[in-house]
């Protein structure tokens, strides 16, 4: 092979090797969520925030109605039946636009409050919760919303034949639901929940009158929903769009935008391509796309960048039941070897905060004094040594009875964060002695292996709700088969799980969790890495975008009338 | 010959049989079901009472608590009445999930396949002619090179510096339509589509470039280096019909065998292409259910592209015996 033409290779690997990195970013979650009230707060942004441009200068105007909304999805809903999905892109879509439930979580403070029901009894024993429904909610085909409705879709998420196993898995502890007349629907506990009215309240309701006819599973409504909520579906183009528009006779305070429009674009690097020619008006940012992508002043002059942080967080799990992690000195050791704060800051370019314990940051029960075990590799070795785990053959590996530390960490094979991670952690852990393989795999063989035990180490990140129980993830019940894999047992979190479970005083909870908190700090099961940051880029044209601790809320949001692109047509 | 065909079709249905039957069980015996898909990783990696209880129930739903055996069974009764069944994830009918699918995939891999052979043959062709010149040497390289730089590579720098944004606004970069497409007149539609597809077709095409003209080029050369085209130029015909009449014709032969994996690559569709550009294909739809483990979807896929490579293997060899009278099927098979 001639020299110019070994050159041109070379340049040509070159590219490939930069282009792909930065194509490899999309993997970070894109979803929207909760967080502070910060959408001045983020740093770079903030100095743009005090210029005038042609958007600000509608700041103070009342709302107005017209223009539309367009998201997009960067994959398919398998359906738009609540009952049915499975995916974040079915709730993306229904979610309080067409389907509605009985109680929703305030924007502002995140308590229950009213949606569906006017509002609710619980019994003294805690076991019955009855809703009262409002009398003045139609379906988008006109029929009346009734009691009827709520039975029907309580008894469709039971029924053998309904392909609805998560739903369930979720709402297994409600032993019956009773309409009392069409207007009261009673929910009966079979044990008590703290969680109870989130849980029986956030049931998805599908209209009876609609689903009754055929079999529900592969129902036409399912890829055409008819809701109660303030937005109409229109049309779902296979691969294409979702378009949804105003109801017009919608019960409660109807919103501005006319229609919102949810574009299928599958490749986040083309999305943000979208996004700039103007064809995007909010979109999910990776954390690459918000430090790097994004910074010129003319996509800042077009566009707000929000960051607000989800109830979520990322981990290292270990495996208590192979001989590595048996004891906690190890597990500390382990942490103390992770250096967090440069992980931060150089994988999610500080977009997240470093957690101890498995609240969500941003609620009571986040304990933040908690102070997270600091990178000190000199303190891991001692650790180590203290443990037993010391060279004794020589070998260059830490050994203890015969057996080598050799281990391997297992990662879903699309987890880019997770794969940056397990190399740092690699690199560190060479250091020390102790070998570590990266084991990637395809998601449903990871699963697999997460529920036959069979791994060392792994990394994934849980997403939950504003409020969470514990129990699944932690109680020793669940070690041999449940959700907690790692094989967490400790006697005293127990007690204090089932006790916070049957609570219904929150402040007492959160002492009972703060004490577990502190538990599970010692103990190390896992080491936690970081609770991520939601980035979402916003169009400036709309007005009134609030970043609410469980981020933003569209059906507040209006564009002024010289700004509108699409006018107040609902059809075109 | 009508035995011949006779026969051959004959064997392609215990072939078919045969593939079907282990592609089944591959599927099915692969780690991971469709059934924790469902329940997600929370709740997928529950065992309590209740939760297995829910789990047998929704294997129950998919005819999962079956032994593979008589799954298998079911699945051909059905699939001789062309039955595909229904699809896992939404519980549609397979056959409409492919259907709705389908046209996109062909549509692209036609144009591109077409643009393919038109293209690299003539390259091929002018190569050979002017063998070991300067010109055959620098089209060798420039077509290597596109044959090394990976599709999704040439895919996003496309989108990066054509797609708009930052730089040259001269393609749309996703999806198949413009927005409001279905009120264009006839005409406007059909140019906004082709506009949609041009970097999508150009992502599908070049890299095969190289790989199809080397070939044509190394047939063409062969023929000319053989007895019948000495003879030809030595009784006096010109260069060009010695080329275009004899020699050409000639060289076509073993083209015609790629022809057989034409067929089954026309439904195959690209998963990173599809993916890059939002199309909406049958590359996305087969990739998606082998990560959800959506068996009849897989299976309906996986069995026509192997109806259609067996196809496009009898189809070569007939064509083969139509337009070279060397080779006959008297005394075969």
């Amino acid at each position: 092979m001639s020299r110019p033409f070994m050159a041109v290779m070379v340049i040509i690997a070159v590219f490939f090797l930069l282009f792909s990195c930065s194509k490899d970013e999309e993997g970070a979650e894109g979803s929207s969520g909760g967080g502070r009230k910060q959408a001045q707060a983020d740093g770079k942004d903030s100095k743009r925030d005090g210029k005038e441009n042609r958007y600000s200068i509608y700041k103070d105007s009342p709302p107005v109605d017209g223009d539309w909304l367009i998201y997009n999805l960067s994959a398919e809903p398998g359906t738009l039946n609540p009952i049915l999905a499975t995916d974040a892109y079915e709730s993306t879509v229904n979610g309080g636009n067409v389907y509605e439930t009985l109680v929703k979580r305030d924007n502002k403070t995140l308590e229950i409050v009213p949606l569906l029901a006017e509002s609710w009894d619980i019994s003294q024993d805690k076991l019955s919760y009855t809703f009262h429904l409002r009398k003045d909610v139609k379906w988008h085909d006109g029929a009346p919303f009734t009691a009827r409705d709520v039975l029907f879709s309580f008894e469709k998420i039971f029924d053998p034949k309904i392909d609805s196993a998560h739903l369930k898995n979720y709402l297994k502890d409600i032993k019956k639901v009773e309409a009392l007349d069409d207007y009261t629907v009673r929910f009966t506990y079979s044990k008590l929940y703290f969680l109870a009215l989130e849980v029986c309240g956030g049931m998805p309701i599908v209209p009876q009158h609609v689903f009754k006819i055929g079999d529900f599973n592969s129902n036409p409504a399912n890829r055409k929903p008819i809701g109660t909520g303030p937005y109409k579906f229109i049309r779902w183009a296979t691969g294409e769009e979702i378009v949804l528009g105003r109801n017009e006779d919608y019960w409660g305070e109807k919103p501005h935008i006319m229609r919102v429009v949810f574009r299928i674009i599958t490749d986040s690097t083309v999305a943000l391509q979208v996004l700039k020619r103007g064809e995007l008006d909010r979109m999910g940012l990776t954390p690459i796309q918000w430090e790097k992508q994004t910074g010129s002043d003319s996509f800042n002059e077009e566009f707000n960048k929000l960051g607000y942080f989800t109830p979520n967080y990322r981990f290292i799990g270990w495996n208590i039941k192979k001989p590595f992690f048996s004891e906690a000195r190890v597990r500390r050791a382990m942490t103390h070897l992770l250096n967090r704060r440069l992980i931060l800051q150089k994988i999610l370019y500080d977009l997240g905060e470093v957690v101890t314990n498995p609240f969500y940051i941003n609620s009571p029960e986040y304990d933040k004094a908690i102070k997270p075990y600091l990178y000190d590799p000199e303190k891991a070795k001692s650790l180590l040594e203290e443990a037993g785990w010391v060279d004794t053959d020589g070998d260059g590996l830490r050994d203890k009875d015969g057996v080598k530390f050799e281990f391997e960490f297992l990662l879903p094979n699309n987890s880019e964060t997770g794969e940056k991670v397990a190399t740092i952690l690699k690199e560190e852990l060479d250091s020390v002695g102790i070998n570590m393989k990266i084991r990637k795999t395809e998601w449903a063989v990871f699963v697999q292996r997460l529920q036959q035990r069979k791994f060392e180490a792994v990394t994934l990140a849980w997403s939950m709700g504003v409020e969470s129980d514990p129990y699944q993830i932690w109680h020793s019940s669940q070690a041999e088969q449940g959700s907690n894999f790692v094989g967490f047992e400790n006697k005293r979190a127990d007690e204090l799980i089932d006790e916070a479970r049957g609570e219904f005083d929150r402040s007492k909870r959160i002492e009972l969790y703060r004490e577990f908190a502190e538990i599970v700090h010692a103990e190390q099961p896992y080491t936690f890495l970081f609770c991520g940051k939601a980035t979402v880029a916003v169009s400036r044209r709309f007005q009134d975008v609030v970043v609410y601790p469980l981020g933003l809320d569209p059906l507040e949001w209006f564009v002024q009338k010289p700004l509108q692109r699409y006018g107040t047509a609902l059809v075109h | 010959m009508r035995t011949y065909i006779l026969k051959r079709l004959l064997l392609l249905l215990p072939t078919l049989f045969g593939i079907t039957l282990i592609t089944f069980f591959i599927i099915q015996l692969a780690p991971g079901s469709p059934v924790q898909g469902k329940l997600g990783l929370e709740e997928g990696v529950r065992a309590e009472e209740i939760t297995k209880e829910i789990m047998e129930q929704t294997k129950k739903l998919y005819g999962l608590d079956k032994p593979i055996h008589v799954r298998y069974g079911i699945w051909v009764k059905q699939i001789v009445t062309l039955d595909f069944g229904n699809s896992f994830k939404d519980h549609r009918p397979v056959i409409d999930k492919i259907a709705e699918r389908l046209p996109v995939t062909m549509t692209l891999s036609v144009i591109s396949i077409f643009l393919t052979y038109m293209i690299s043959i003539p390259i091929g062709i002018f190569a050979a002619v002017k063998r070991g010149t300067v010109t055959d040497r620098a089209m060798t390289f420039v077509l290597f090179v596109l044959y090394s730089v990976p599709s999704f590579w040439m895919a996003i720098v496309l989108i990066y510096f054509l797609g708009g944004g930052d730089h040259f606004d001269v393609f749309p970069i996703y999806g198949l339509h413009s927005q409001g497409a279905e009120s264009f007149p006839f005409f406007k539609r059909a140019l906004d589509f082709l506009w949609h597809i041009a970097l999508p077709v150009f992502c599908l095409t070049y890299a095969d470039l190289a790989a199809l003209s080397r070939f044509q080029r190394g047939s063409l050369l062969e023929v000319l280096r053989a007895d019948f085209v000495r003879t030809a130029i030595a009784k006096g015909l010109s260069g060009r019909v010695v080329l275009l009449k004899h020699a050409l014709r000639n060289s076509l032969i073993s083209i015609v065998t790629i022809l057989a994996s034409i067929l089954p690559a026309m439904i195959g569709g690209s998963v990173i292409i599809e993916s890059i550009f939002s199309i909406p294909g049958l590359g996305k739809l087969g990739f998606e259910s082998i990560l959800s483990r959506d068996y009849p979807v897989i299976m309906a896929i996986s069995t026509i592209s192997a109806f259609l490579t067996l196809i496009g293997i009898l189809v070569s060899d007939i064509i083969y015996v139509l337009i070279d009278p060397r080779i006959s099927f008297e005394g075969r098979v």
